[in-house]
């Protein structure tokens, strides 16, 4: 099968002080995957998911978006393909009702009034908003105001939904919630990449992990496979979940990856087995 | 042990946002906290975190309207009547976006900013600026945009703004919410320096868990405006049960502990383990 | 991470006029704005543009100061075409040649050539001023003779605010094109001002909070961390500078012979041409412009 987003040796350079941003990427993301992209501030993680929806384009190497060339497409005509939820949702914001704000994305792109109607209700289940749905975006609080954000790019019903932090900034009942959207989303068909930096979400949530460090990408495996390698997680300044540490601490056998824990639910899982086979 | 006396003390302390909140956004706080405490403050959005450490600064009630009642002491001296330029002397601010805080053209005038309206002289300054760089570890950068630093350093920039007016308590508001893993460690260990090399009090409200665990003497949790349990980490942490119902996360390695216990797996006694060296020792010989 | 580029900034250098403390600056360029605006008299004005010129090249501020110039140059042009049909001037005024129902006059002619010359001759001289001084030295410099201190943090704290919200408008705009957002020009900019004013707010609260939490604006003797020295050239370039411009605004107020406005005819031709000219570099600049907005 076609790969839905493919990067061929893909290079950036802003044009003001001719930075380097991006060198040499070449991936392939599946349609229905689930990634994380990690990397510290300047690492080129932004400047990589911006070449998805054209914000950016390629100084060098090629973009394609379910198979055509990102080139010569405009932002608004990806915008029916790839949606992008920023960090802030103050940026995306700005109509007088979160119903209106709703409607915004899939009114530009041109979906019959009815259908528009179906999806904002659609979306309004999906993020639980029914009690917000005509109050002002800018009177919910953040936690809630971030949903609002994921979900005017949800009534637009792309195939690959890029979230930038989606829990930065959240309390923990907030972070749970967007857990479960995100592997909704994933769930219903989507492709999702969350360029985030909560190790929660990386090791409980993604599937595959995209390491970036001065603008390259330096890993591209699982997050098992990403956090017991203690080179990679040093270099970028990453430190794993608590619970994946103290089964790297307690492993006897170093090389074995199965006893690289990545939740609580998983060290349970190990534990029993080892209960097993002692009372065997 | 001889009796220390607490450098901040909240008795009673009840405060409504203005604009007819019904709603107090703290009640009832009776809280002390002692010099070189590091004080982990825990909650969800909304739970008075905020709130109650404006309290320490006295910008609540001084500034920001509301009604207050009750007193906060800090090193003996009553919020209510002590001006800013006081209150400044004793406690430093951090809040959540770094952006946010800063203003001046350099890093060196934003360091000073606060000293000009306190009168200090051109040496003092010159002096202090150079200090509070080296302590959060910005040396060289004093020419540089504030605006144009990683969002780490611009919450060093900010702590160390705080320093130059010598406070002997540190108050942060979620400081590395807004920045990334490199930012997050920086602020941390600066913060964790300050409170074990100059006996800094800090009070710092985090999402954290597992790292409030390995830093904090104190954990305070608050659910709407009220304080539910105040400990050692270990004390705190052990009630898993309330924790949870809460909405809080607890460390990972405590939710093992008491899930093992659940399940019958092992039995673990409390006060759980709340850090990774700590798990470590406790778990070797279960595993 | 993108640049941030504002237009009348400082250009790092070190020529005379750079090493020279802010304050002869400053009252230069007020002595050479009294003086444009004693006079009408073409030639003062065109001395003081072309002095003001030179000065640029000697403090090697071109390149800067063209980039602003040449923006505002052809906007001030429409001055001509104005003041040509319709002169600022006392009447009766003098026909020099007819456009269809609208008559070029003398006056005219004359004010918009001196109301042009009086633009740029103010500009070149402040931009000089500006872009050889560090704003903060500017800011400390104007502290020292009696500005508020809560006046001076809040025009510090605008300039800062400019380039900020400026990228936060990139932002904005990008976050509703990835929304599909239709069309452009002012229709698809105002929403997307919103959120920058919403941010803008939130950042001014948050700011007050943080700056009261380090004393600022406390009671009491205030210091001040930058330090602008004056040294002896200094008071000798303030001294010639108020004795200059104080002496040739005195002497442009009170000599009658420097009004040219009447003894300074222009041909027909002359006239109608700068007219043309003037309305034709007006309108290919606003073409250039309308095309750069759109290709944005």
């Amino acid at each position: 099968m076609e790969p839905i987003i493919k990067v061929e040796n893909l290079w950036h350079t802003y044009p003001t002080g001719n930075i380097t941003a991006l060198r040499e990427v070449s991936l392939n993301i599946n349609r229905g995957e689930l990634i994380g992209v990690i990397g510290q501030n300047g690492s080129g993680k932004t400047t990589l998911v911006k070449h998805f929806i054209g914000l950016l384009k390629p100084t060098r190497g090629k973009v394609f978006i379910d198979g055509e060339d990102t080139e010569p497409l405009k932002v608004q005509q990806l915008a029916a393909k790839v949606g992008y939820v920023y960090q802030n949702p103050n940026h995306q914001l700005f109509a007088r009702t979160v119903q209106e704000e709703l409607e915004f994305g899939p009114n530009n792109l041109g979906v019959p009034k009815e259908e528009v109607q179906e999806r904002v209700e659609q979306a309004i289940k999906f993020f639980g908003l029914e009690e917000l749905r005509y109050l002002h975006p800018y009177r919910i609080g953040f936690p809630l105001r971030k949903l609002v954000g994921m979900a005017t790019i949800y009534t637009m019903k792309p195939d690959i939904f890029i979230l930038d932090e989606p829990t930065t900034g959240q309390d923990n009942i907030t972070t749970q919630k967007v857990y479960r959207l995100i592997k909704k989303l994933r769930d219903e068909g989507a492709t999702v990449l969350c360029v985030a930096h909560d190790m929660i979400l990386l090791s409980e949530v993604v599937d595959r992990m995209l390491v970036l460090r001065d603008s390259e990408v330096i890993m591209d495996a699982s997050p098992r496979e990403v956090f017991s390698n203690n080179e990679i997680m040093a270099s970028t300044h990453l430190a794993p979940p608590q619970i994946t540490s103290l089964s790297l601490n307690l492993r006897k056998n170093k090389n074995k990856l199965d006893d690289v824990v990545l939740s609580v639910d998983e060290m349970l899982a190990l534990s029993k087995d080892s209960n097993q086979k002692e009372k065997i | 042990m001889s009796e220390k006396k607490p450098v901040i003390e909240f008795k009673d302390v009840t405060f409504w946002h203005g604009g007819g909140n019904e709603k107090p956004a703290i009640k009832n706080i009776n809280l002390k906290i002692y010099e070189g405490d590091y004080v982990a403050l825990l909650g969800l959005n909304g739970a008075g975190k905020t709130t109650l450490q404006l309290c320490i600064n006295g910008v609540i009630p001084n500034s920001i309207m509301g009604d207050f009642e009750g007193e906060v002491i800090v090193y003996g001296k009553d919020t209510y009547d002590t001006p800013v330029r006081e209150m400044a002397k004793m406690v430093g601010m951090v809040f959540d976006n770094p952006e946010f805080q800063l203003s001046q053209m350099s890093v060196a005038e934003e360091i000073a900013l606060g000293m000009e309206s306190l009168g200090f002289s051109y040496d003092e300054m010159v002096e202090t600026i150079t200090e509070v760089l080296d302590i959060v570890g910005l040396q060289g950068l004093e020419e540089r945009s504030p605006f144009g630093l990683s969002g780490g350093q611009q919450q060093r920039l900010s702590i160390a703004a705080a320093l130059a007016m010598e406070p002997k308590i540190l108050v942060m508001d979620e400081p590395t919410s807004n920045v990334d893993p490199i930012g997050k460690e920086e602020i941390f260990s600066v913060a964790a320096q300050l409170n074990r090399e100059k006996n800094m009090t800090v009070i710092m409200a985090e999402h954290e868990v597992e790292v409030m665990a390995a830093y904090a003497n104190i954990v305070i949790v608050m659910h709407e405006g009220e304080i539910l349990l105040n400990g050692t980490p270990e004390e705190v942490f052990s009630n898993v049960e309330l924790i949870q119902k809460l909405g809080l996360r607890l460390p990972q390695v405590t939710e093992y502990a008491h899930r093992l216990n659940q399940l019958n797996l092992a039995s673990i006694k409390k006060p759980y383990p709340v850090t990774l060296n700590s798990a470590i020792e406790r778990y070797k010989d279960i595993l | 991470m993108q640049g941030i580029v504002i237009p009348i900034s400082m250009v790092p250098g070190n020529s005379a006029i750079h090493r020279m403390n802010p304050l002869p600056k400053l009252l230069w360029t007020f002595g050479i704005l009294a003086l444009s605006f004693s006079t009408r008299n073409i030639a003062v004005l065109g001395i003081a543009f072309a002095i003001g010129l030179l000065l640029v090249f000697y403090s090697r501020i071109t390149s800067a100061y063209l980039r602003v110039a040449l923006i505002l140059f052809p906007i001030s042009l429409t001055l001509i075409t104005l003041q040509s049909i319709a002169p600022a001037f006392p009447r009766p005024w003098t026909t020099i040649a007819a456009f269809g129902p609208f008559n070029i006059y003398q006056e005219g002619i004359y004010s918009g050539i001196s109301l042009l010359l009086r633009i740029m001759a103010m500009t070149t001289w402040a931009m000089v001023t500006i872009m050889t001084s560090h704003p903060s030295d500017i800011f400390t410099s104007l502290k020292k003779i009696g500005m508020p201190y809560v006046l001076n943090f809040i025009l510090v704290m605008t300039l800062q605010l400019i380039p900020i919200l400026q990228n936060e408008f990139g932002t904005v705009l990008n976050a509703q094109k990835s929304r599909a957002m239709k069309g452009s020009g002012f229709g698809a900019i105002l929403p997307s001002m919103v959120p920058v004013f919403v941010g803008a707010i939130e950042r001014v609260q948050q700011l007050s909070i943080s700056l009261e939490s380090r004393a600022f604006g406390s009671t009491g003797q205030k210091s001040s961390f930058r330090q602008v020295r004056m040294a002896f050239s200094d008071y000798f370039v303030m001294a010639l500078g108020f004795v200059t411009t104080g002496l040739a605004t005195y002497w442009v107020i009170i000599d009658k012979s420097l009004d040219w406005s009447k003894s300074m005819t222009f041909s027909p031709i002359f006239a109608v041409s700068l007219v043309l000219s003037a309305t034709i570099g007006f309108l290919v600049f606003v073409i250039f412009a309308i095309r750069a907005a759109l290709s944005a």
